[in-house]
């Protein structure tokens, strides 16, 4: 029997990036696919409920939309999986599974080795990646667990003297790149989000208007689509019903406050870190801010960090135009330039 | 190009080594199997030493005590009685001194007690107020009684998984005065206690942690707090009086002390890390009501500040309280670590 080409061996090889987020889930693959999922999870309630969705388990946004029949869990909190809960295990295993089927494309799982680059919160604890690893266990056949915004550094090819700020749903993740894999020192994570942001707009709209009968949901699809920091371009005119009659409401002032309650922590983290980088190259990173993660692009967040940087001499602050798939491009790339000798060292 | 691609190798190459790292030493499991160890060698010496120790102590009281009675017994007057002589082998000493009547004979001294390899196996844990006694409650709805039964909860389970005994004072929504609180702690033999609560400051720009332990203060801020502290305490003036004569000058106020700056020191250095506004408002004594009546080493972590807007934000969100729980544990790891060291107490 001879022995199998490089060609041949790369052709069995199928690499992943993955960026698990708490709100969504994205999946990069070195066959060209690209699919995001929103990061939801569920099982039919009851026997009625099996026969009904004909399915054992529904993912994303099959699982958003059919939830009134389904033990429904998000699994992932602040981007790693939730405690005490088997189910939430279970939960982010189905979610891999559904990610790496959707990255197959048809192909045949058995005739495939597939490795993974899966990113977590920049100060994710040793014992979390553990966990994390345990649960995806014999999904992938290799698996590496990175810091997410490193995993965006290393897509953006931006390893030198940059730094990184990814905000997703659940956490704010800052990381400073030196040219080397990041440090304890040279990373951040807040736990304040897009999640954050949903909490404190619907606050404050039933504060403002309590007679309006408004969920979380409808507060995060509102920050979706009109969310923004400093002066307001147009009104927000979102409607929310009143006695089950809809009715229509001026949020515009409600979502500035909302949006904005991120600044103060981002901005301050933000400047820690930089005064921290030695002197002669802090310059280059205050010119070299990146802005990442759905919640990165609140418009006029950019604008109000990059006018923060005033205050220590100026910067510039570039907001990432993609996103959603930026952390598993990134994985990919980082998947891809890793030698097979180092993947072999990382069996799920 | 070159450089950049030298860059992304040597990347890879850290990115594996923290990922085996990750699979092959697991730092939480290591340290709980080393303080697992400690805490073995710890029982096993003390097991051998205790015997030894009050072996030899009674041996020696025994005999300096029968020697005193017989030969240094003093009259009401201060003077030696005339039908005392002393012992050939003092026979060229000085007379001792008159004795005060009001004096004791032994003067209670604290003991260090690194002379006796003692573990540190039961931990009491008590979330702040409850039922009716809400404590304070931020502009944004978080109530403290349920932010600190939140936060002692994630604390057991992790102590637990450490092979700790934890003893809670409370698991639910109950109002119990600070007496009973004691009481339990009493009860349970715990070796340590640890009251955890949050902050109110008037000034609603300060924020940070700040750890108390027993003792008189003169701050008027920290009198303002330990009063709002010790509402529902349970005590009368006259037992308050008593239990502070008692322990002032004890070892457990500097055993409390000890633990108050491991668990500070863990808590500022754990937080600073994810919330760069926190602030170190240090080790601090105060007549706390719950810290009197307990006999062990007991603490008072005031772990935010819920009147400032940043720290109430991310007080609301689960993983900083995780983040503070495991503040807690390590710092409660440190001291019961330190326990075996030779001169523990001049730390």
């Amino acid at each position: 029997m001879s022995e199998a080409t490089p060609e041949q061996e790369s052709d069995r090889v199928l690499n992943l990036g993955v960026d698990l987020g708490t709100s969504r889930s994205s999946v990069s693959a070195s066959n060209g696919v690209r699919q995001a999922v929103e990061s939801y999870v569920g099982w039919p309630l009851d026997m009625v409920a099996r026969k009904v969705l004909k399915r054992d388990v529904l993912v994303g946004r099959e699982a958003i939309d059919n939830r009134l029949m389904l033990d429904l869990h998000r699994p992932l909190e602040r981007g790693l999986i939730k405690e005490g809960s088997d189910k939430d295990v279970l939960a982010v295993r189905e979610l891999l599974k559904h990610l790496v089927s959707l990255a197959l494309a048809g192909a045949d799982r058995e005739s495939l080795v597939v490795q993974a680059v899966v990113g977590v919160p920049a100060e994710a604890l040793r014992v979390n990646k553990q966990q994390l690893r345990s649960a995806l266990k014999g999904i992938v056949d290799s698996l590496m667990i990175v810091s997410e915004p490193f995993a965006v550094a290393y897509g953006l090819e931006s390893l030198v003297n940059a730094l990184i700020i990814d905000i997703g749903a659940g956490t704010a993740d800052f990381c400073v790149m030196h040219g080397r894999y990041p440090l304890e020192e040279d990373q951040r994570t807040l736990p304040i989000a897009g999640d954050h942001v949903d909490e404190q707009l619907y606050r404050l709209i039933t504060s403002k208007y309590p007679d309006a009968k408004i969920s979380l949901h409808m507060a995060r699809e509102w920050k979706e689509r009109f969310s923004f920091m400093g002066a307001p371009t147009e009104k927000v005119w979102v409607v929310a019903p009143v006695q089950g009659r809809p009715t229509e409401f001026d949020a515009t002032e409600p979502m500035r406050a909302a949006c904005e309650s991120l600044l103060p922590a981002v901005k301050e983290t933000m400047l820690d870190l930089i005064s921290r980088v030695q002197p002669e190259y802090q310059d280059r990173v205050r010119n070299n801010v990146i802005l990442s993660g759905g919640s990165g692009l609140i418009r006029g967040f950019g604008l109000a960090l990059q006018e923060a940087l005033e205050e220590v001499g100026g910067g510039r602050v570039r907001v990432v135009a993609d996103p959603l798939h930026v952390g598993a491009d990134g994985g990919l790339a980082l998947a891809m330039d890793a030698p097979p000798s180092e993947w072999d060292r990382l069996a799920a | 190009m070159a450089r950049q691609d030298r860059i992304k190798r040597r990347m890879i190459r850290q990115v594996v080594r923290d990922n085996l790292e990750t699979l092959e030493g697991a730092r939480p499991r290591r340290r709980g199997r080393r303080l697992r160890t400690v805490l073995t060698v710890a029982r096993v010496l003390f097991l051998v030493a205790l015997p030894a120790a009050l072996f030899t102590s009674s041996y020696v009281l025994s005999t300096v005590a029968a020697e005193w009675r017989d030969d240094v017994w003093q009259d009401g007057s201060g003077n030696v009685s005339p039908s005392v002589r002393a012992p050939v082998a003092f026979s060229e000493m000085e007379p001792l001194p008159p004795m005060d009547s009001n004096q004791s004979r032994v003067t209670p001294q604290p003991i260090d007690p690194s002379v006796l390899p003692l573990g540190l196996h039961t931990v009491v844990l008590d979330p702040g107020h409850g039922g009716e006694n809400e404590g304070t409650v931020s502009p944004t709805g978080l109530v403290e009684k349920e932010v600190t039964l939140d936060i002692a909860e994630r604390v057991r389970g992790l102590l637990e998984s450490h092979s700790y005994k934890v003893v809670m004072t409370r698991h639910r929504d109950v109002d119990l005065s600070l007496k009973q609180r004691a009481e339990l702690a009493n009860d349970a033999r715990g070796d340590i206690f640890v009251s955890i609560h949050v902050n109110w400051i008037e000034n609603r720009e300060v924020r940070g942690v700040e750890t108390f332990f027993l003792g008189a203060t003169e701050d008027p801020y920290l009198e303002a707090l330990a009063a709002r502290e010790n509402q529902n305490s349970g005590y009368s003036l006259a037992d308050f009086r008593d239990i502070l004569e008692q322990v002032y000058a004890g070892v457990r106020q500097e055993e409390s002390r000890q633990l108050a700056g491991a668990v500070q020191q863990a808590l500022y250095d754990s937080l600073d890390a994810v919330n760069s506004t926190v602030r170190n408002r240090g080790v601090k004594s105060a007549p706390f009501g719950v810290l009197t009546h307990t006999e062990m080493p007991a603490i008072l972590a005031e772990v935010a500040c819920v009147s400032n807007d940043v720290e109430a934000r991310l007080l609301m969100t689960p993983i900083y309280r995780q983040y503070l729980a495991e503040a807690i544990v390590e710092g409660i790891q440190i001291y019961a670590r330190s326990l075996g060291e030779p001169n523990h107490l001049e730390g």
